[in-house]
């Protein structure tokens, strides 16, 4: 090859830097909307309120009497209202994969909670729960309670509370999951499930050796996303029981975003929540995805 | 092993499709029987059924004495080679073949040993401790079938099981699979929609077409003595000619009479048509059994469209009006497009059917 002419040299390299002009655009987005405000909260959480470092705001998160409350409540949030929602949407989607008269208005039906904001989701069940809501008029109404019985959801104590909201939770998110493990069974050919039972295994040992193993990658999908949204678990909180009384982690952020600007770190201190949440998450979703074998599975590589 | 018994088996899905329609088959023991049709002719589903994974809208299925028309797949001591494989993809290929065995709670030696014999029938001892991904699809076939054969069934089931290898392959593990069925002795079903297969494969061949048998023989028998048009242009490569002709009775002898044609009949063949009131019949020959002559020995003279070599034979293709046959020739001298064709019939083995029925006369 002999040196190529300036016009052409200008040429090739006119054409290897087409690919990154396509992606600058998404470069920049990034940047200005997703690393610039980490950076930022990160630097916030580490300073005083005239500017200057401090670890003060972490030793206030660490010492603010509802930080451990909201590790607490999270904690046992994120447990049983994954464990359930997992188990209810796996026990659904496998009732809808089986394709009965109906399954899919059932599917429909079954969807419309996760077509509702979480706000209206609140909204809904706090009109439900109150003293005079609907759901005492209902068990009224089906005889189950009487007139002088009504039921007080929505005090009591914090493990009631607490029970209450995972149901509510988990009948606002289990369609979501539901959605995605349907999916993944739909992907498993039918002559593997076949070829199981054909082989000697009745229901549960098709579903504990053969179907369940298969959808493998979905459940992890699936329970890695709802980990992460039950660690983000606030608003239904709120909108149930208000600020303070059952608090939660990203509540807190809220809390002392939204609710303490008087307090004059109110704004850092909410940093400092947020980095510690952000911790937690990805722990979290790291220690799962080791637990379940996500890496260096060689069954995966070879597929 | 044992044989298997379907007495007057319909399936019908929904309200108006029925798949198969009072389906009797009689299974002997250690045969090697085919299903054959077209796709959609329900003899998929027929096989279904006596795995289990189908149920039997009204009719009886027996294995040996047992009644098993309502017990699950499970109970029914078949096993089943399935066309996409169906090999699990998180088991090793010996997990894969001792699923069924460690089900059954066999001693854990027990199960080593079946797996290994097995694995050696089918030639992949060598593979037991890979995944699936890792096996090339024959090699992923020969797991199932090391699957099927492991668990010693009555019945053994095998659903196309050769369609998704390539070309090569599938011949050479139809050569295997019914060296395997001879050594193991199992009375075995199989589906298939390629003659080729069901003929090189089966003892006795099922023809199925719309849900109903259409007539049931060894490879020979539904060749040489089709039933049906159906069957005629079904079975073969290239399939039965066909020829509208019209029977003229002219003194003592028969004459078929078209266009093209004129044929005195034999005697031997004359008298199927004796008692024929009809005046026109569908003849069939197959194109191995049209001969090349001289033009004055010809029973039917037309000029050669293509010829397609095939190495240890010639298919000369012949166009009658709007009608292409074929006719297999030896491989010299070529026959180019264009030359005039001067054939005659091996008489003994033309087929007469019937043009309104489709049926055959001469049985």
């Amino acid at each position: 090859m002999t040196a190529a002419s300036p016009a052409k040299r200008f040429r090739d390299l006119g054409s290897k830097a087409v690919p990154y002009l396509l992606i600058l655009p998404v470069v920049v987005y990034y940047f200005l909307f997703w690393l610039r405000p980490v950076l930022k909260t990160l630097i916030d959480s580490f300073r005083t309120a005239a500017g200057g470092f401090t670890f003060q705001n972490y030793i206030m998160v660490f010492t603010d009497p509802n930080f451990m409350p909201a590790l607490r409540n999270t904690a046992i949030i994120v447990v049983f209202s994954v464990s359930l929602e997992f188990i209810a949407a796996l026990f659904l989607a496998l009732l809808i994969n089986r394709k009965f008269f109906g399954s899919s208005l059932f599917l429909f039906v079954a969807m419309i909670p996760m077509a509702l904001p979480a706000v209206a989701v609140g909204a809904m069940w706090l009109t439900g729960l109150t003293a005079h809501g609907w759901m005492n008029s209902l068990l009224y109404y089906l005889n189950i309670i009487a007139e002088s019985h009504k039921i007080y959801w929505l005090t009591g104590s914090e493990w009631k509370l607490l029970a209450l909201i995972i149901v509510v939770d988990a009948w606002q998110v289990i369609p979501s999951v539901m959605i995605i493990l349907l999916a993944g069974l739909q992907n498993i050919p039918e002559e593997t499930i076949e070829a199981g039972y054909v082989f000697g295994g009745d229901y549960l040992t098709v579903l504990r050796k053969i179907t369940v193993p298969l959808l493998g990658p979905t459940i992890q999908t699936a329970v890695i996303l709802r980990l992460i949204s039950a660690i983000q678990i606030w608003l239904i909180i709120v909108l149930l029981v208000g600020f303070s009384r059952m608090p939660v982690l990203v509540e807190r952020i809220v809390y002392y975003h939204e609710e303490v600007p008087g307090l004059d770190i109110s704004f850092q201190m909410a940093s400092g929540y947020t980095i510690i949440v952000s911790l937690i998450v990805s722990t979290a979703a790291l220690l799962y995805l080791r637990a379940s074998g996500a890496f260096g599975s060689k069954k995966e590589a070879a597929r | 092993m044992a044989t298997l018994k379907m007495q007057n088996v319909t399936k019908q899905f929904g309200r108006n499709v029925i798949a198969v329609r009072d389906f009797n088959l009689e299974v002997k023991e250690q045969e090697f029987l085919v299903l054959l049709g077209p796709s959609g002719c329900g003899k998929t589903t027929a096989m279904r059924m006596v795995a289990g994974l189908e149920e039997v809208t009204t009719g009886k299925i027996f294995i040996g004495d047992r009644d098993v028309t309502d017990l699950p797949p499970r109970k029914r001591n078949v096993s089943m080679i399935f066309q996409n494989y169906a090999v699990w993809p998180h088991m090793t290929v010996y997990d894969n073949i001792a699923f069924a065995l460690k089900l059954k709670n066999l001693p854990a030696e027990e199960i080593d040993r079946k797996v290994k014999e097995a694995a050696g029938l089918a030639k992949i001892e060598m593979l037991l401790d890979r995944l699936p991904a890792q096996l090339s699809g024959g090699q992923q076939q020969r797991v199932a079938v090391s699957r099927a054969i492991a668990v010693n069934p009555d019945i053994f089931l095998m659903d196309e099981p050769l369609s998704n290898l390539d070309a090569k392959l599938r011949v050479s593990m139809r050569t295997e699979l019914k060296a395997i069925h001879e050594k193991a002795g199992s009375t075995t079903v199989f589906v298939t929609h390629d003659q080729s297969e069901a003929m090189s494969m089966a003892d006795r061949i099922v023809i199925m077409k719309d849900g109903e048998v259409i007539q049931v023989g060894s490879p020979d028998d539904v060749y040489h003595r089709s039933r049906s048009i159906f069957v005629a242009d079904f079975i073969g490569t290239p399939p039965t000619n066909f020829m509208e002709v019209d029977v003229r009775k002219e003194g003592e002898g028969i004459h078929l009479v078209n266009s093209h044609l004129n044929l005195l009949l034999e005697p031997a063949l004359a008298k199927h048509l004796n008692t024929y009131s009809k005046d026109k019949i569908i003849l069939g020959v197959r194109p191995e059994n049209m001969l090349l002559v001289s033009e004055d020995e010809a029973a039917l003279s037309a000029s050669c469209l293509v010829s397609e070599p095939q190495g240890s034979h010639q298919v000369v293709a012949i166009q009658l009006d709007d009608s292409i046959i074929k006719v297999i020739a030896p491989a010299s001298p070529t026959i180019l497009p264009g030359t005039a064709v001067h054939m005659s019939f091996k008489q003994e083995t033309l087929r007469f059917f019937d043009p309104d029925t489709t049926l055959a006369i001469n049985d």
